[in-house]
This record gives C-alpha cells, structure tokens and sequence, in this order.
C-alpha cells in the first residue's frame, strides 16, 4: 500500500515536471479565482462590520422636561418597554447626563467652563428605547410618536435605517458581482485543470498504454492524475496565502483610518479563521480540479 | 485452455470483422493465427485481452467467462495474458531493466519481488549483459526480447504475440520465434499472430486461418496455405 503511494506520488511529480508550463498556468488561474473569492470575502467581511457599527446606532432618544417626575418616568418607561417591538428602553437622569457629557467633553475646557459659569444643570432627562429588530425601526418610531404623555419634551428620531438599507444593497450588489466573477474563475479554473490533465494524460499516453497492457490497476493508472490536481490546488492555496496576507497588511492602516471609531482588523480575522477559510478554499479548488481531471480521465485515458 | 464461441464482432453496421468464430485452444499449445491484413487477427487478439467486448457469443479463458467481464476485472486477466507486439512498445526514455521492471512497479509489486523477477527473465530473453542500456541503443530483436520479457513478468498462463517478426530482419525473427517455442516449451500457451508465411511453415505447429472474419482453416501441423 504504502510502496503503491509512493509510486503513485512519483509518477504525479513525473506529470507536473515534465509540464512545467502548462503547471504554472493552471495554477496561475487557480490562483487568480483564489484572489476573486478572497476579495470578496475581505468585502463582505468589512461591509458586515459597517452594518453592524451602524445597526449599534439605531436607537430613539425621548427627551424629557426636566421638572418630570421620577414616578411620571418609571411609568413611561413600563409603558414603552411593554411594547412588543422593544428590546430595552435606558433611562438617562439629569444628574447621568450631566456626568456623561463631563466625561466625553474631558477634553474640552471651554466647554466644561461655559457648564460651570451656567451654574446648574441644563441637560434634561432621557429614555433610550432600543429595538429588537432594526428592520423593525419605522414602525416603532410611529408607534412611540403617538404617545400621549405631557413629559415628553422632544424626540430624537435621527432616522438610521436608511444608512443601513444603503450599505445592505452595496453589499448585495458586490456580492452579487463577485458571486458572477467566482463563478467565471471556477468555470475557467474547471476548463483550466481539464485541459491541463488532458496534455499530461497525451504526454503519457505510451506509459498508459503499457499500464493498462501490462495491468496496472484502474486506480494505478487514474491517480497520479488525480494527485497532480490536488497539488495543483494545494500549492495555488499556498500562493494565495503568501501574496494575501502582505496585502491585508497594507489594507489595514486605512481600513484603521475609515473605521476609526471602530476595532476592526481585517489580519487578525484572516488569521483566527486561518483554517477554516484556506482549507475550505483547498477542500473547494481540489474537488474542482478533481473533478474536471476525472473527466479528462474518463474521456482520454480510457481507464 | 481458451474457447470462443459463435464470437462476432462489428465496428460498422452491415460489417462484421468477426463472424461466428468458433476455436478450442489447448493449455500449453502453439498456435498460429494467420491471415492478410484486415482479416480480423488482430480484432481477435483485442477481445481475448479484453480491450473490446464481442458483440455475440463467449470467450472463456480456463474457467473465466470474459464475455461479460468488467472494468475492475480487466487488470486481472491481463496480467494472465503477456502480450507482444509489432513495434515492440518499449518506453524509450527507460533502460530495458526499467522497462521490464515497470511493468511490476505499476501492478505494486515490492522491489525485492521486482529485482528477483526481472534479472531471471531477463537470462530467459539473453538480455542479462544490455540490461541497462536504452532502447534505441539495441537492435530491433533485443528489443523485442525486452518486450517479450516483459510479458512475462506476470508469468501469465497465456502468451499472445500479435506480428512479433513484422519489424525484424529473418535472423532477428527466427531467434524470436526459438525465444517464443522456448516458452512453450515451459507450459505457456503461445498465440502467434503472423502472416509470415515462412515462419509458420517452419514452425509445423498447429495453424488457424482466418478470412473475411471467419475461420476457413483449423489444421494440426498445418501450413500456410491462404
């Protein structure tokens, strides 16, 4: 068994050296399909992490007069928090503003001077309603501004959902784009490895004769072929890693820059999901090219 | 022992290549297949090696209906039957050792196994002293002595040698035909499939004649008589 696998390891090797250039073209597509998904995915995951900055900011403020009872407020805040499209409803007192809005303008003393020389505090109470599905925002917003409650100072209904309905429809629109594109790749990719394995099946076509006269098993004949398409696609993943991750290392800065407010990096998500997006990659380029050397096989080596 | 049974074969609609053959051959015989080109010889040898399947009636090889054999079973019958051809078949880019040798490397055989059989068919052959030469580097009859060597390897039961002489001069043809008797002589049935007139005539061994894809003469000791 194991004298059987070397064999077969060495007559593949045969294949790949003895068709060098034809090697180095199919990998250079494989290589090029990787680079598409790869994008995408990179694409994906950081209009994923748009979403859900901006989904974090999709809530409604209700302002409250500032001479409103405390018992007026817990009562409110039942009211809104028995509603069904709420998930939770934060209430924000006068003396929480203030300390929160010291704490974010630390830095700022003209401001923190101009609230001292005011000598009281100006900033009125709050209740945040969050809701449980931000797609169900619109409805919530009419709901709560049909509230009757004489406490309600303003409402603050910044109206983010369509921000996110933007960035949804990017996002679809380029996976779409690059669905098309992969599918392009694989097709190409498949062609690619057929054609690859049908050169090296025409190189060897004395070898495979003398195989299948002398009786070399079936399996003897089609698997270094076989072999050769799963090294294609291991050492175009292999590529694929080393030219991607010096890319993500310049893409990283800006993408620093552009989420600023954000924790965002695109490396460490490649790196902690190393195994499961490069060996799914390896698992999907070797059934392609498994796939289309089999039919190359079947049609050319006649085994 | 091999039997064919009302046997046909067609490539074409309306043509049969093979009409009704009907042939007994004995374990340990040596037969001659003769005809002129196009007569169904060679269609002959390719169902017996199971390369293409008859499209009515039996080929039993011993107790091996090959009719209906499957893909999987292929490999084992011709590793029962060495083959031998015209043009000889070597690799050119393997010395004849290798040659010999890769035809138990590709069934899996262990070197050992390897070493001990190809250095005693190749004193069989009389190929010990050019063992690691190239093909291009002997005459046409070393390497049809390598080929034969090859075949048998296997020490396959049956011996079928498909126009061995064809590419030779009469002095390389008629060591290979002593190589081919040899063999015989060892238990091996030997199908020689020739239209080399002479050659059969000297062997006086028994002759089948095949015409038009049918069988016109089956004679003990016969001659060449198409």
């Amino acid at each position: 068994m194991f004298l059987s696998l070397m064999r077969i390891i060495k007559f593949s090797l045969q294949d790949i050296s003895r068709n060098i250039w034809l090697t180095i073209a199919t990998i250079t597509i494989l290589v090029l399909a990787l680079l598409s998904v790869n994008t995408l995915l990179t694409v994906e995951v950081l209009s994923r992490h748009a979403i859900d900055a901006v989904k974090e900011k999709i809530d409604i403020s209700l302002y409250l007069k500032v001479d409103a009872s405390e018992e007026q407020i817990t009562s409110l805040k039942t009211q809104i928090s028995q509603m069904s499209k709420v998930k939770q409803v934060l209430y924000t007192s006068k003396a929480d503003a203030l300390r929160y809005f010291r704490e974010k303008n630390k830095d700022n003393p003209e401001v923190l001077t101009a609230l001292r020389e005011l000598g009281r505090n100006p900033l009125s109470p709050s209740l945040v309603i969050a809701p449980n599905n931000v797609e169900e925002a619109p409805q919530l917003i009419n709901e709560i501004k049909q509230i009757d409650s004489n406490i309600i100072e303003s409402r603050d209904f910044a109206d983010n959902t369509v921000i996110l309905e933007k960035i949804n429809d990017i996002t679809k629109k380029i996976s779409e784009v690059g669905l098309f594109i992969i599918m392009i790749f694989v097709f190409t990719s498949m062609l690619v490895a057929y054609n690859s394995i049908k050169v090296a099946i025409y190189t060897h076509r004395r070898e495979i004769e003398i195989m299948r006269l002398v009786g070399a098993s079936n399996s003897f004949i089609y698997l270094p072929f076989v072999l050769s398409a799963i090294i294609y696609a291991l050492v175009s993943v292999v590529i694929i890693v080393i030219i991607f991750y010096p890319f993500l290392g310049i893409l990283q800065p800006y993408l620093e820059v552009f989420f600023m407010d954000y924790n965002i990096n695109i490396i460490n998500y490649f790196l902690d999901n190393f195994w499961i997006i490069f060996g799914l990659q390896f698992l999907s380029v070797s059934i392609i090219s498994v796939l289309s050397s089999w039919l190359a096989i079947r049609r050319y080596a006649k085994v | 022992m091999i039997k064919l049974v009302n046997v046909s074969k067609s490539y074409l609609k309306n043509f049969k290549i093979l009409s009704g053959i009907n042939l007994y051959i004995e374990a340990g015989e040596f037969v001659s297949l003769v005809g002129q080109s196009g007569s169904g010889k060679t269609s002959l040898v390719k169902l017996l090696i199971g390369e293409e399947k008859v499209d009515d009636g039996r080929v039993i090889i011993g107790d091996w209906d090959i009719t209906k054999i499957s893909r999987r079973e292929i490999p084992y019958l011709r590793r029962q039957i060495g083959v031998i051809f015209q043009d000889f078949k070597l690799l050119p880019q393997k010395t004849l050792w290798e040659n010999v040798a890769f035809a138990l490397e590709v069934c899996g055989q262990p070197q050992s196994k390897i070493d001990k059989v190809v250095l005693s068919v190749m004193r069989l052959v009389g190929l010990e002293d050019k063992k690691n030469r190239y093909p291009h580097e002997v005459s046409g009859g070393e390497q049809q002595r390598a080929a034969i060597a090859r075949a048998l390897v296997h020490q396959p039961k049956i011996l079928l040698a498909d126009e061995p002489t064809g590419n030779l001069d009469s002095i390389n043809a008629n060591e290979i035909i002593d190589l081919l008797l040899r063999i015989n002589n060892f238990g091996t049935t030997v199908i020689l499939v020739t239209h080399n007139r002479e050659i059969v005539n000297q062997l006086k061994r028994r002759v089948i004649a095949i015409e038009k894809g049918c069988v016109v003469s089956d004679k003990e000791k016969g001659k060449y008589l198409l």
